[in-house]
């Protein structure tokens, strides 16, 4: 029997989207660190991004995430393009507003928006801290890369702001439909337990959405 | 009451097909929507012109043969019916009702509303059956099965194969008709024989078939005149792992 390919694209889509659900958990508490008043913050916040910079661990964790997201991508780029064949003819009137979220209608079209986030966000951080890209990054009190100053500046340009804080919002969307579907796809099937684990997935998308929309602001009024 | 009816015609499999109108007269809010076609039809037949072909057969909601996409909805505005449920109270006066096919690659329109439906067929032929032989029904206690499982089983088994589910489905997953019939053998002890043969298998015809996949808007669940749950949908992914690692 050859491979179920229905099956296993989505099946990887869910799980690597439970990866990356998990690790954006642990980036927004990371990012809590810039709440703090500013001299801790920097402080706190260089050594900490010393840390997972130099931890052979999290080097792993660092390959695993980028395979997670080229695999998230790659695989829901190929499923879509199944999917639009299986659907060739569209409807006239279609109505799906009244059976269906507009969100669960248009994963697609959110995940390019986040993608596109992703690719500016990296550009931001990624390229300019560990590609040493753009402007040198200097060093703090303590000897550490100044990814605080990095941050604090980007986020004292309001356009950069606007748009990490927009684009918080298909975030939320995304995760809050993503979230409860991967676990159907990986074969949850305990009704009471799918409740829960809808619920959860609100509760978490919020908080993802509003955590990541609002720092930006904060830092901008600090 | 006078509406408006925007119905898809199609000469056969290779015309392009188009919308075409119709204003109806003399219609009562007592008639069936499928009556209201009928009545469509007998005009149609008395101006010499070809009557609009649509699939019919009990008109009592149990046979699945009646499926059209009326107002952008499978089976018409309401939640859990088949299209002969629905009657002409659920519009208005001077309302115009779009009425199209399922549109899915794997159901090819073959006239006008009519579409090949004989997908779901080859799909049930891998296995929507227990190979032995039964006989006659058995003494009703022979077999204990728990409520619960057997609660399972007949809701599954409640699936009439109307295919709505698939023509609501942004990406024409057929999920939600084949998790039923897995999950209504595959749940009871007579079933449990042929399991994960018949997971696999099932599953398998229905991406030859050309079916989506399932990415869980819900859609087909809202619309499923039998009101077969999505979480079938999850037990049938359980399955299938479980066919991968047993079978």
């Amino acid at each position: 029997m050859a491979l179920n390919q229905l099956f296993f694209r989505k099946t990887i889509i869910a799980a690597t989207g439970l990866f990356l659900c998990i690790f954006l958990v642990v980036h927004l508490s990371a990012n809590c660190i810039l709440l703090l008043p500013e001299e801790t913050a920097r402080s706190l916040y260089n050594s900490y991004s010393t840390t997972l910079r130099e931890s052979p661990l999290i080097k792993i964790v660092a390959y695993l995430l980028y395979l997670s997201i080229i695999l998230h991508v790659v695989f829901a780029l190929l499923i879509t393009i199944a999917n639009r064949k299986a659907k060739p003819q569209k409807y006239v009137m279609n109505s799906s507003r009244e059976n269906s979220t507009w969100t669960s209608q248009n994963m697609g079209l959110i995940g390019t928006m986040i993608l596109l986030f992703i690719v500016v966000h990296l550009a931001n951080f990624w390229a300019r801290i560990k590609l040493g890209m753009g402007d040198a990054v200097g060093l703090d009190a303590a000897g550490n890369v100044d990814v605080y100053e990095v941050t604090s500046s980007l986020f004292h340009n309001i356009y950069y702001v606007i748009f990490y804080t927009v684009l918080a919002i298909p975030l939320a969307l995304h995760l809050h439909h993503g979230f409860k579907s991967a676990f159907k796809t990986l074969g949850f099937y305990h009704k009471k337990g799918l409740r829960i684990v809808a619920k959860i997935a609100l509760v978490y998308a919020i908080v993802m959405g509003v955590g990541f929309g609002i720092i930006p602001f904060i830092v901008y009024s600090k | 009451m006078k509406v408006t009816f925007k119905i898809w015609r199609q000469e056969g499999p290779d015309d392009k097909g188009a919308i075409r109108a119709y204003e109806v007269d003399g219609l009562t809010e007592d008639m069936s929507f499928l009556e209201a076609l009928d009545h469509l039809n007998e005009l149609l037949v008395l101006k010499d012109e070809k009557v609009i072909a649509f699939e019919y057969d009990c008109r009592e909601g149990i046979c699945g043969q009646c499926g059209v996409f009326i107002n952008g909805r499978a089976h018409g505005p309401h939640d859990n019916m088949t299209t002969c449920q629905l009657h002409m109270r659920s519009f208005k006066d001077g309302d115009t009702i779009v009425v199209e096919p399922w549109r899915a690659a794997s159901f090819p329109v073959i006239k006008d509303l009519i579409v090949d439906r004989s997908a779901f067929d080859r799909i049930i032929e891998q296995g929507a059956f227990i190979s032995s032989k039964t006989g006659t029904a058995p003494e009703a206690n022979a077999i204990p099965i728990p409520k619960e499982v057997s609660d399972r089983a007949m809701d599954a088994a409640a699936c009439i194969g109307c295919g709505a589910c698939v023509a609501t489905c942004k990406n024409s997953s057929a999920a939600l008709f084949t998790s039923a019939k897995i999950n209504h053998l595959n749940g009871l002890p007579q079933g449990r024989a042929e399991e994960h043969k018949r997971v696999a298998e099932m599953t398998y015809q229905m991406e030859i078939e050309g079916f989506g996949s399932c990415t869980f808007t819900g859609a087909c669940e809202v619309e499923c005149p039998e009101g077969i749950s999505i979480i079938n949908i999850a037990e049938m992914n359980a399955r299938v792992t479980k066919s991968k690692v047993f079978g």
